[in-house]
């Protein structure tokens, strides 16, 4: 253990945590825009099984962003009370994404509520407006939140790391040079973090449904169901697309830029010194001769851990090419209205769990590999020298969290997804009258 | 506009939409199981409908409440980041205690007892809302305790240090917060006034309907809210009492800020570091005043059905609870935790004056709020994004009275 990290039980707590909240609002933000879509296709085709399928979405979507919603509240106190000093950093400096996102979440909690209880009520172009407008908060919700997650990783222009006791019991502060600066929160590399968390928010929702709906396909052979899946596999495989090959390299570039160390950690370059590897050169500059600082140049009080290439390399990178291939083959089958061979069409069972588990490979990627610090900066030389505020200083230094109580957190941080299927499985339990499910 | 009048202002409003959603939950926490035990012991039909319809209600604005929790929580992190991060380092248990009983333990509950009425025998039904109103108020109860020490810093330690750049550190000693003596009249008070505004929203609203359409449902809500409201009344009124003379004792910028005159017991030369920004003495006049009003409305809605009697209650109602937060929290201006008197002195006799105006100094608002806060600078420079939020809060306030309108009365039509 280094002092620059925090205890590693509490941040196992943390990261279950985080990784539970992502779920659940990656599920409102796909289930809300399947809903929309749905209700889309049927004001264009009037298909009345499209509308069931838009208000069970809707449906689903109201549980996943009320217990959603709550999941937020239990993260906000964890920040309050375990990493207590990331508020002052938060105050200090990342507040603006914050403050623009209650925005997006009262366009979120309000037009949902609108949405849900209007069904019948409005013409089919006000309803769809609505629920468009929900959408349009869900988005806007997770584009700040993913301004700050990207500030974590890379500190944006302008910002000053400073040391500050205060009190005893706050060690960093960050601060922009100026109050416009602030702005700086959204600069085109928080951007492309942005818009990669976005996509992969939907990606992961999708996949999941889509992967029920195979299920569902295979053993019902209901060709409303088949239709569903013509709309999302190839959306999927596009998203995909977008996600691996332009957003993917950006993001790659600016991890090369802004944290070497991690991009080593990530490539699972475990060499000192510079050294050149063909590949990665390749699919960075389009040559074979560049070199890269490799793991071990960095002292190891500020290596991320080692295991960082299963994540990166074997979860996110080898499951998000699977999962981009499968789609793209069977969407075009889909599209040419045509069935692929039964057996291939049974791998998208697994189309769920593979994106699940490349979506904790990437924001074990994202996350980790900032380890030990946070609002990384690479203040240049050989080898670049990086730093930031290390995470162990916005622990709060007034807690001790015991294995009895990091089991009570644990269990209070599953017991709301329990609740959520609980609830999924009352709203979505088949009914006598027919209709979707 | 200066620094901290922003930061008060915005804190105030959220805290005003807040407040009163916030009584409203605690309130039928309790007075629907009650409903329930009156409607089975009884045999009054129309009570147990009554918690039925409300239960409804209950679960949508504990939502709406809880987005403006957040709300607050960001605001309070935005605008005073430092006394935010000091608040939930030392007093963690507390934040913990009611997020895990009020919030992860509650919610479930609650959804359980609103779709249990017609599965579970109806004295168990009743114990359930019980557990689940019990729960509820742990988030109060340990709410509560901060804003005690907000008035009387009590477990509160300051030791002088030299690497700090505020000139000391702080811990706190819990078991001394909990024996805040202005933390049981403050409960009380509270949950007091949540039962009370609780019930007078509950008679208006029966009183409006019943007189465009008596029936015996809406008689038998105007008539037990009515009631409620008057003894619930009562009740506050004597906690409010009783929280002010420990707020006399303890707290002297609140209490001079609140009665408009200094304790008597305080020296003069102590005058100018107690001496409030605001005098609110004729905010406290007024909050007697409207309660004096609205004890005349639930009478006559005692006594009869009537629309305007209903109106005058529901707006009067939310004023009050309203106005007497502001008071509450407005009333420690210049100070975030208004420094004890025993306190002073000590520092004074250990450190010298000039620690003491330093303690004193770092813990006003506008020393927390013009630290390391570029949101309050940003507005400072450009004010517009402050009148912009206003509209853009304003629209969204008026939104969730539609959306509350289209969840529980449209959709019922």
């Amino acid at each position: 253990m280094n002092s620059l990290y925090a205890p590693l039980l509490v941040r196992y707590v943390s990261a279950t945590g985080i990784l539970v909240h992502l779920l659940l609002a990656s599920m409102f933000i796909g289930t809300i825009t399947l809903a929309v879509v749905s209700e889309g296709i049927y004001a264009y085709a009037k298909d009345a099984r499209w509308l069931d399928t838009a208000k069970m979405f809707g449906r689903v979507a109201g549980i996943f962003l009320g217990t959603g919603a709550a999941f937020g509240t239990l993260v906000e106190f964890g920040l309050v009370t375990i990493w207590s000093n990331f508020v002052s950093i938060m105050g200090s400096a990342l507040v603006l994404p914050f403050y623009i996102e209650l925005y997006a979440f009262l366009f979120e909690v309000v037009f949902i509520v609108f949405y849900e209880f209007t069904w019948s009520k409005l013409g089919r172009g006000v309803h769809l407006a609505l629920g468009a407008l929900t959408v349009f908060g869900a988005y806007f919700s997770a584009y700040n939140i993913l301004a700050v997650m990207s500030s974590l990783s890379m500190a944006p222009p302008g910002l000053i790391i400073k040391q500050a006791d205060i009190g005893g019991l706050i060690s960093y502060v960050a601060v922009f040079q100026s109050p416009t600066q602030v702005f700086n929160m959204y600069w085109w590399g928080a951007q492309v973090f942005i818009w990669h968390g976005m996509l992969a928010a939907t990606i992961l929702s999708w996949s999941i449904v889509a992967s029920i709906y195979v299920y569902k396909y295979l053993h019902g052979r209901d060709p409303h169901h088949l239709a569903i899946l013509r709309v999302m596999i190839p959306t999927i495989a596009v998203l995909t697309a977008v996600e691996g090959f332009l957003l993917g390299h950006d993001q790659g570039e600016l991890v090369l830029s802004a944290d070497p160390l991690k991009l080593a950690a990530m490539e699972g370059m475990f060499w000192s010194g510079l050294k050149v590897d063909p590949l990665l050169s390749f699919f960075a500059f389009g040559t074979t001769n560049h070199a890269f600082w490799g793991y071990y140049t960095w002292p190891a009080s500020i290596r991320p851990p080692a295991f960082l290439p299963f994540f990166y390399l074997v979860l996110m990178v080898g499951l998000g090419a699977a999962i981009g291939g499968w789609a793209a083959v069977t969407g075009l089958y889909l599209l040419f209205r045509r069935e692929p061979p039964t057996w291939w069409f049974k791998l998208g069972y697994a189309l769920g769990p593979a994106a699940g588990l490349a979506s904790i490979g990437g924001a074990v990627t994202s996350e980790t590999g900032r380890n030990p610090f946070i609002l990384v900066q690479n203040l240049g030389g050989n080898p670049p020298a990086i730093t930031g505020v290390p995470v162990s200083s916005i622990y709060n230094p007034t807690i001790t969290v015991s294995p009895l109580l990091a089991a009570a957190i644990l269990l209070v941080i599953l017991a709301i997804p329990g609740l959520t299927a609980y609830m999924l499985y009352l709203a979505t339990r088949p009914r006598r009258a027919g209709g979707e499910p | 506009m200066n620094a901290a009048t922003i930061a008060v202002a915005l804190i105030a409003w959220a805290f005003s939409i807040h407040i009163p959603i916030v009584y409203t939950v605690l309130g039928l926490a309790w007075l629907l199981p009650t409903l329930e035990y009156l409607g089975y012991r009884r045999g009054n039909e129309n009570y147990v409908s009554m918690a039925r319809n409300m239960g409804a209600y209950l679960i949508t604005i504990y939502a709406i409440g809880g987005l403006f929790g957040t709300i607050i929580t960001v605001f309070l992190a935005g605008l005073l980041p430092v006394f935010t991060d000091v608040a939930g380092a030392l007093f963690w248990p507390v934040w913990g205690v009611a997020i895990v009983f009020g919030i992860v333990i509650a919610l479930p509950m609650l959804g359980f007892y609103y779709r249990t009425f017609a599965s579970l025998p109806p004295m168990r039904h009743v114990a359930v809302g019980y557990l689940t109103a019990v729960f509820m108020t742990v988030i109060p109860a340990m709410f509560r305790m901060v804003f005690a020490v907000i008035n009387y810093p009590i477990g509160v330690e300051i030791t002088k240090s030299s690497s700090s750049i505020i000139g000391f550190n702080l811990s706190v000693n819990l078991g001394q917060a909990i024996g805040n003596p202005t933390y049981p009249p403050l409960l009380l008070a509270t949950i007091a006034a949540a039962l009370a505004l609780t019930s007078a929203l509950m008679a208006s609203i029966h009183s409006w309907r019943g007189a465009s359409s008596p029936n015996a449902y809406y008689e038998a809500g105007r008539s037990l809210g009515a009631k409620l409201a008057i003894a619930f009344g009562a009740l506050w009124a004597v906690f409010g009492a009783w929280y002010l003379y420990e707020v006399y004792l303890y707290s002297p910028t609140v209490a001079w800020s609140i009665m408009g005159r200094p304790p008597s017991y305080l020296p003069s030369a102590f005058l100018s570091v107690y001496q409030p920004t605001y005098d609110l003495a004729w905010l406290l006049y007024l909050i007697i005043a409207l309660a004096v009003v609205d004890l005349i409305a639930l009478v006559i809605i005692i006594r009869r059905p009537s629309k305007t009697a209903a109106a005058l209650t529901l707006m009067v109602s939310l004023a009050i609870v309203d106005a007497s937060e502001v008071l509450n929290g407005v009333a420690h201006m210049p100070y975030a935790l208004v420094p004890p008197l025993g306190a002073a002195e000590s520092l004074v006799n250990s450190y010298g004056v000039s620690f003491a105006v330093q303690v004193a100094h770092t813990l006003q608002v506008s020393t927390f709020v013009s630290t390391l806060t570029p949101l309050v600078d940003l507005i400072a420079m450009d004010p517009a994004i402050l009148y912009i939020s206003a509209v853009g809060f304003a629209f969204f306030n008026v939104l969730i009275f539609v959306v509350i309108y289209y969840a529980l009365v449209h959709r019922g039509k």
